[in-house]
């Protein structure tokens, strides 16, 4: 059978959890042997992405991205970061901020494959809409 | 004149009316993407076909999700792909594929996505009718009963349809597929019918051919024409007959006649092949992809005739197949065969030895038959079938034999005279009445007594006199469909009349 790289990292996932730090130097240097033997090496970074992927569904890590207009202060930035682990159930959310002066104020909320646009320039254009359609 | 307070205070009320929803949206981005076909990471509550709404620089492009896999979505885009780029965002809309559907779409050339393609300016409708549907059931149906007039004489003798069947027309290349089909819509005037036209994979200077026949003959006032061209991508193909036959139920349940004609079917298991085997999904027999039967078999099963409780409206069908030098026996044309209630073939042996239409009688059939004739057309016809029947059979052998006695010379005598009859030029279709009338002047023996080549001559001055003399029986015919002695006495001193008048015999 061909082994994926999902299989490779859900593999190398199960052996490294719970283990110390020095176990863990020992697992990845057998892995890492394991698929250069397998002649794999090739799908390294593949292998990588799926090992987060799975790492952060099981630690129930959300990676969240939020995008504002303006540099948020760091009181604004927990509580979105609260609000989103509320949403997504998850225990730990990696907050990315990133700012863009195009959505010329609010906030753009992305986590997992779920969009929130609370941004100004998306309300502006839903207004727009409105108004051309009933007038 | 309102003035511009008024306008203001309104524009007030409305913006502080409205509330910004935050709501929560599902996204995914392009992993892969060409031949008109996307992967797509994310979107994980997407349902089976879909529309995706694709970002890209030059505004939405929608696309269909077909494929849901473990960790990705296999989609196919309708329209310009080469703008969506690897890492575009995709959104969910909550909606299945669905086509806007209205009156406002009769007389006009739209593509499968109901967009204007005739110049005539934008379709206002209200409604949208999803291109996918559960065709209707056996309580909401009912056997064919009325006929639909194609104006052709060999086919409304042998082959007749009735509203609510459909009835494949299949032959080669340029044998005239399409010209029955059209006839078939331009004699639905004033028939209560309204007609879509699925163009699928055709040449765009057809179809601009098409339309301004079907202008200059008036039967654009009650015909749609349902465009996917050759340079269309294979998903407008591929949905061009559901989005034809969302716009037929619209009318349909509204009660209404529809006449949908599906040019050509062998394009479109092209097309779908091309999507099937992108999408990498397996190929079978011809590389078609296996479920290549129900694509034809769920769209043709939509064509219904429904009761009275249903509304009575009903959707005939005439979807086209093209053989390759004839061969009946390939894939999609046996399947086309088996799902539909008949099959009209032309035959190239005929179509070059001069009668037009090709029809071949013998391996043409209606399988709902006499039911869907009037009663009229229903006396006269058994006789014509059964006379060509007979001619065939002995056609074939009396080409050996050079005598012959005398009641098989009158019945090859006869026949020649049918086959003559059945001659038809294009965009002529012809009245049932007057269809009647020399098709009872044949089986009565009128035409006997004259020359082979003078019987075209001889049609065309009976229905010019009969136009004028015999303005009240055909009208009883085609009015009440009845048929009586007394009609059939009208008749005779009708066609006695102009053989003694006109002809002078």
């Amino acid at each position: 059978m061909k082994i994926t790289p999902k299989c490779y990292a859900q593999s190398l996932y199960e052996s490294v959890d719970g283990k110390t730090a020095f176990e863990v130097a020992v697992i990845s240097k057998k892995f890492v042997e394991l698929i250069a033997k397998n002649n794999h090496l090739t799908k390294a970074n593949a292998i990588i992405g799926e090992f987060i992927k799975i790492w952060n569904s099981e630690k129930r890590i959300v990676e969240a991205t939020v995008v504002s207009a303006k540099e948020m202060d760091g009181e604004t930035v927990n509580r979105l970061s609260d609000h989103i682990a509320k949403l997504s159930k998850a225990k730990k959310v990696a907050l990315r901020t990133k700012i863009d002066k195009d959505i010329l104020g609010g906030v753009v909320i992305t986590y997992g494959d779920k969009m929130i646009d609370l941004s100004l320039k998306t309300q502006l254009v839903d207004l727009q809409d409105r108004m051309v359609k009933y007038n | 004149m309102i003035s511009k307070d008024i306008i203001v205070e309104q524009l007030k009320e409305q913006i502080a009316g409205f509330k910004a929803e935050a709501k929560s949206k599902t996204i995914g981005f392009v992993t892969e993407v060409g031949d008109g076909i996307a992967k797509i990471a994310g979107l994980s509550d997407v349902m089976m076909s879909e529309m995706l709404e694709f970002q890209t620089k030059k505004g939405v492009i929608f696309g269909v999700a077909l494929n849901l896999e473990e960790d990705s979505v296999g989609a196919v885009i309708l329209g310009d792909f080469t703008e969506i780029k690897e890492g575009s965002e995709v959104k969910t809309t909550k909606r299945i594929l669905e086509v806007p559907v209205g009156e406002a779409m009769i007389g006009r050339v739209v593509s499968p996505l109901g967009e204007a393609l005739d110049g005539k300016g934008k379709i206002e409708t209200s409604k949208s009718y999803p291109i996918e549907k559960i065709a209707p059931g056996v309580i909401a149906r009912q056997s064919v009963s009325q006929p639909v007039q194609t104006g052709i004489k060999a086919i409304d003798a042998m082959i007749p349809i009735g509203r609510g069947q459909r009835e494949l027309i299949i032959g080669d290349r340029q044998i005239g597929k399409t010209a029955i089909a059209i006839d078939t819509i331009i004699n639905q005037r004033g028939q209560n019918m309204k007609c879509i036209y699925v163009a699928i994979g055709q040449k765009e200077s057809k179809i601009a051919g098409i339309v301004a026949k079907l202008t200059e003959c008036g039967a654009m006032e009650y015909t749609t024409i349902v465009l996917s061209g050759a340079s269309d991508p294979a998903s407008l193909l591929y949905i061009a007959p559901y989005a034809g036959t969302a716009l037929a139920e619209y009318f349909l349940d509204k009660g209404e006649d529809v006449l949908i004609v599906y040019d050509d079917l062998s394009k479109h298991a092209v097309a779908y092949r091309e999507i099937s085997l992108l999408l990498r999904r397996p190929p079978g027999r011809e590389a078609y992809p296996g479920d290549v039967f129900y694509l034809h078999s769920r769209l043709l099963e939509r064509a219904c005739k429904l009761n009275k409780e249903h509304g009575g409206g009903s959707i005939t069908a005439l979807p086209i197949i093209e053989t390759q030098s004839g061969d009946v026996s390939a894939y999609v044309p046996t399947n086309v065969i088996s799902i539909t209630d008949g099959q009209i073939y032309l035959e190239p042996d005929l179509f070059y030895k001069g009668n037009r239409p090709a029809v071949n009688a013998g391996l043409s059939v209606s399988r709902v038959g006499s039911a869907a004739q009037i009663k009229a057309m229903k006396k006269v016809a058994g006789k014509m079938r059964l006379e060509a029947a007979q001619y065939r059979e002995l056609a074939a052998f009396a080409q050996f034999s050079s005598d012959l006695d005398a009641s098989t010379r009158a019945k090859l005598e006869r026949g020649k005279r049918l086959t003559e009859i059945f001659k038809q030029d294009q965009y002529s279709p012809l009245l049932v009445a007057n269809q009647v009338l020399i098709f009872y002047a044949l089986i009565n023996g009128f035409l006997d007594d004259i020359a082979v080549e003078k019987i075209r001559e001889f049609e065309m001055g009976l229905y010019e006199y009969a136009r004028t003399n015999g303005k009240e029986v055909l009208g009883e015919i085609a009015s009440t469909g009845e048929y009586n002695e007394e009609i059939e006495n009208k008749l005779r001193s009708l066609i006695g009349d102009y053989k003694s008048t006109v002809i002078g015999s």
